[in-house]
């Protein structure tokens, strides 16, 4: 699970533990209060009857009628006391004297009742409350009050006049007997809190345990910095291109080890990861990537990557470390980019920056190299995103380069040549060493191909003089997808298919001659032309003379170079070439060609066909055919 | 609670209390101020707490006339308040409460004057 997903659920999983464990407590203490208010209630309206009755037997004039009538005043003890359960502990009726002391004037009490008129302290100030609001009150227990849970004191009111109150106190016991009525619920809910307070305990031990592994995981014990699997966990939800990134290695490091030990050799690493991150913005982390290889991601905000930079390498570089009795220094080799905007994974720039690396190492070590804009492009011309995006938009054209014939030194013949058009400067074309190893075997492949085919046979059909020859990769042979796009193109442009010529490229040596024979038949079969590119380097060799029919031979760029350096031999090997193109009767191009010295030469071996710079720079077609362009 | 009541009642350093209650007689042991004494003509003050003991004090008060000095009589019942004007005050539970009061009157007799925290339980008569 993702990590911030994970500390989430921790999270929610503890605080719906703790909820529940509140609620289980606010659900047995609202039920227990539930029962007791339902039993105050009662009392109430016990007191709101008793109170009437009182009333209605002394004509609403208590203190009268009772003063001069023991027996009614027996009789109403009696009805008192037919309300004392267990509920209720005491049943009186009190007066105020004009003393204004309490005296009383019934008591339900079946053992000893009050004597009329005794006198009687309550203890509590809302006895007083209650006599001049004329508002019942509920009363709890005071100090120096016993056997009592609640004091109901309710006021018996004549024509807005107080004339006594009604005491009704609810016994301590029957308190005890209504919360602990729920009491095995409360059992309960005190094992399953009990449990909650467990379950919540090990969460946090396995909280713990896997906080411990995972930094266990993600830091380097010897330095403390990260190590290199808490890169993808950090880019996780931030953006790559919001930071610079530098990569660090320190130079001869092994000379240490072997020197003083491994153990003088840890500290002196140890000490080296702290003055580097010391020196880094308190935001910036730093990934131990290998032995001595450091990998800093610094936000840009920070400084720039020249200043950040720089300040890291002279800083590292003057550290003095003190190893046994000897004082050392350490130089390191440092590669550093600002990422650019739009990058999608830092493994794109963990390789640009270790090239760099490697070429400030190969400079002699002890340097600084900082990557620029060609190979920002680089980053952001090979990502697959962005030439998916040029190509659903048809940013894509073709530029033409002439092949002329040498003797009158006309063209003959365009070689197509793709370019994908930048995005935010359509005038900046983008050339195939970008984009055509990201999308070669992917279905990009066949879309840009698809458009490449498009445009060649537009050009085609729009100048009917001209003639285009167009790469092709001899894995695309074997791509069905790729020969069933140009054989279908090739069939629907049937009458004009005999102008085209397929330059056959290889990356890899021909295993199957039969499969590939039988490939090129089909391209032949529409009439068109195939050449074998490159010929006289890498796999290009004279076995295809033999094996392949082809009707075109261009001679690869590196022989044709050579006719500036050693003519003569270059003369021999071209000579002998032309010779075997005599025989087979190929046509035979000569690439490359870069001023009129050699254009000359050719010319002068009597190379039917020349291409190259001096000739003519790859354009719009439209360019050559003095049109508008 | 009675070393507080008796403190009121008596300014003296050392309290002299008579008493037939065992159960109260406890009640004081651990007291620094508070004696008690077996001889009511040497008490400062005289806790009653049964009707027997109230009738016997109140009659040797009565008859022993020669007695040097009379001690502060104070009871644990109300109705002891009514027996004779001699007795100053009472503590008794009444309906789960605790009940202190001292007649003002009675004090008078005595010439005391309870300190300021006991005048709230002073009432003019039973």
């Amino acid at each position: 699970m993702n990590r911030k997903y994970f500390d989430k659920f921790i999270y929610f999983l503890m605080v719906l533990l703790i909820i529940f464990g509140l609620f289980l407590q606010f659900a047995t203490v609202k039920s227990t209060d539930k029962l007791k208010t339902e039993e105050i209630e009662q009392a109430e309206h016990y007191a709101s009857k008793i109170a009437k009755f009182i009333q209605v037997r002394t004509e609403n004039n208590i203190d009268k009628i009772l003063k001069d009538n023991p027996q009614l005043r027996e009789h109403l003890n009696e009805v008192l006391q037919a309300f004392l359960t267990k509920q209720y502990q005491y049943i009186f009726v009190l007066q105020k004297d004009e003393k204004g002391n309490y005296r009383f004037v019934l008591d339900g009490s079946e053992k000893d009742p009050e004597e009329y008129k005794a006198l009687f302290f309550p203890k509590s100030k809302l006895f007083d409350t209650v006599y001049m609001t004329q508002k019942m009150q509920i009363i709890e227990q005071n100090e120096g009050v016993e056997q009592i849970w609640l004091s109901l004191v309710y006021p018996i009111v004549n024509e807005n006049k107080t004339e006594a109150l009604l005491v009704l106190d609810l016994s301590e016991s029957y308190g005890e007997h209504l919360s602990n009525f729920n009491s095995p619920l409360i059992t309960v809910v005190w094992m399953m809190q009990a449990f909650l307070v467990l379950s919540l305990f090990l969460l946090v031990f396995l909280a713990y345990k896997y906080y411990k592994i995972h930094k266990d995981l993600i830091i380097d014990k010897l330095t403390s910095v990260y190590k290199k699997q808490y890169l993808e966990e950090f880019f996780n939800d931030k953006r790559v291109d919001n930071y610079h990134v530098m990569l660090i290695d320190i130079d001869e490091f092994k000379e240490i080890n072997t020197k003083f030990g491994y153990e003088e050799g840890d500290i002196v690493l140890i000490q080296f990861t702290e003055i580097l991150v010391a020196t880094l913005p308190s935001e910036a982390i730093v990934v131990r990537i290998g032995g001595t290889e450091f990998l800093v991601i610094s936000p840009k905000e920070a400084g720039s990557i020249d200043e950040q930079a720089q300040k890291v390498f002279e800083v590292l570089r003057e550290k003095k470390y003190l190893i046994g009795n000897e004082v050392q220094h350490l130089t390191v080799s440092m590669s550093a980019m600002s990422v650019p905007e739009e990058t999608m994974f830092i493994q794109h720039i963990e390789r640009l920056l270790d090239e760099k690396l490697l070429e400030v190492k190969s400079r002699g070590k002890n340097g600084l190299g900082i990557l620029g804009t060609k190979q920002l492009n680089e980053i952001r011309y090979t990502n697959i995103d962005y030439i998916k995006e040029a190509l659903e938009e048809e940013r894509l054209l073709c530029l033409y380069q002439p092949i002329y014939e040498t003797k009158t030194k006309q063209i003959v013949k365009y070689e197509a040549l793709v370019r994908l058009i930048d995005n935010e400067d359509p005038k900046k074309l983008i050339t195939p060493y970008y984009f055509m190893d990201v999308i070669k075997g992917t279905s990009q492949y066949i879309k840009m191909s698809k458009l490449v085919f498009q445009d060649i046979f537009t050009t085609l059909r729009t100048y009917e003089d001209v003639e285009i020859s167009v790469n092709l990769d001899l894995d695309d042979l074997d791509n069905a997808d790729m020969m069933k796009l140009i054989t279908h193109n090739l069939y629907e442009n049937r009458g004009i298919a005999n102008r085209v010529t397929f330059e056959i490229l290889e990356a890899h040596e021909i295993k199957d001659y039969g499969k590939v024979m039988f490939y090129l038949q089909q391209l032949k079969a529409f009439g068109s032309k195939v050449a074998l590119d490159d010929f006289g380097s890498g796999y290009a060799s004279y076995s295809y003379l033999i094996r392949l029919e082809i009707d075109i031979l261009k001679i690869d760029g590196s022989i044709i170079s050579e006719l500036k350096h050693s003519p003569e031999r270059a003369k021999a090997v071209l000579r002998s070439i032309q010779e075997l193109a005599a025989i087979f009767q190929y046509e035979l191009v000569a690439e490359c060609v870069s001023d009129e010295d050699i254009y000359e030469m050719l010319k002068e071996l009597d190379i039917q066909y020349a291409q190259g710079y001096y000739l003519g720079k790859p354009r719009n077609i439209e360019a050559y055919l003095g049109k508008k362009e | 609670m009675y070393h507080g009541i008796f403190s009121a009642l008596s300014s003296k350093v050392t309290i002299f209390v008579y008493t037939n209650d065992k159960e109260y007689r406890d009640v004081f042991s651990y007291s620094k101020r508070i004696f008690l004494t077996n001889e009511l003509e040497e008490a400062d003050i005289a806790l009653i707490t049964d009707k027997r003991s109230l009738k016997s004090i109140l009659y040797r008060l009565k008859v022993n006339t020669n007695v040097s000095k009379k001690p502060i009589l104070f009871v644990t019942d109300y109705h002891f308040l009514k027996e004779s004007d001699d007795i100053v005050g009472a503590f008794y539970w009444r309906k789960g409460r605790s009940q202190l009061l001292f007649i003002k009157k009675r004090l008078k007799q005595y010439d005391i004057t309870l300190p300021k925290e006991y005048q709230g339980f002073l009432i003019d008569a039973l």
